[in-house]
């Protein structure tokens, strides 16, 4: 898919697990982890909001546009 | 799951069992009389006169074989048939949106489609035998109600398709 996920960069860079990001949000690590690999087909609105307000960033920040 | 639904489901369940058993029997009433048919012709042209339902009663041996051998054909579909709904039913408690569903749905569509056909031969012999007002020479023909089940089931089959695209978009959704 075109678009890319950086939450690994993000999680990097505020040097934060997966498992930590789960707890503070209360998203699950397996759906969390279907976010990071890039396996998701959608993301709710929600979920954006929380990942941005625990990773202080904008949602251009986690996400990015990567022609085939 | 409502407590409605597991009930309705397990009544479900009990009554494709009985339809089963019920076919099982029909399906073992055929062969008995396929068998009497074979060897007890003579009896059998008696009782067939004296019933006063035949037209040619001493000549529609040949005939009489046909209609078994369709019944057969058809109880073999309703039995398919029956089958598959057993399958969509075990997947109805816990994830009845899955592309077998939909497959299932498509295939009850097109056995019904058969036994739909099978019927217009079962209903031409058994008139071309029988006296027009007795209850033989009703059997088979066009059916109203087969056509709409045939209708539902191609049309299910889509909604399941649909809502099975549905669900994986929404088991992919973070």
């Amino acid at each position: 898919m075109a678009i890319v996920v950086k939450l690994d960069d993000l999680l990097h860079a505020k040097r934060m697990t997966l498992t930590d990001l789960s707890d503070r949000i209360g998203i699950t690590l397996a759906n969390l982890s279907i976010l990071k690999t890039g396996k998701a087909k959608a993301m709710r609105f929600s979920t954006l909001e929380a990942i941005c307000t625990e990773l202080g960033c904008q949602p251009g920040d986690l996400l990015a546009f990567e022609p085939d | 799951m409502s407590k409605n639904h597991s009930t309705l489901l397990a009544v479900t369940r009990g009554l494709l069992w009985l339809m089963l058993t019920l076919i099982a029997a029909a399906f073992l009433f055929v062969i008995v009389s396929g068998g009497a048919l074979a060897v007890m012709w003579p009896e059998i042209a008696v009782e067939a006169k004296n019933s006063q339902i035949f037209l040619d009663a001493g000549n529609i041996r040949p005939q009489l074989f046909a209609l078994l051998a369709i019944l057969a054909a058809v109880l073999a579909a309703a039995v398919y048939i029956v089958r598959k709904l057993q399958a969509l039913i075990a997947t109805a408690a816990t994830d009845p949106f899955i592309p077998a569903n939909a497959a299932r749905l498509r295939h009850i569509g097109w056995a019904l489609v058969a036994v739909q056909l099978l019927a217009l031969p079962l209903g031409s012999v058994a008139r071309s035998i029988a006296v027009s007002t007795s209850q033989f020479a009703d059997m088979g023909g066009i059916n109203l109600q087969s056509i709409l089940a045939i209708l539902l089931a191609f049309v299910l089959a889509a909604v399941f398709e649909r809502g099975t695209a549905m669900r994986d978009e929404l088991e992919g959704t973070v």
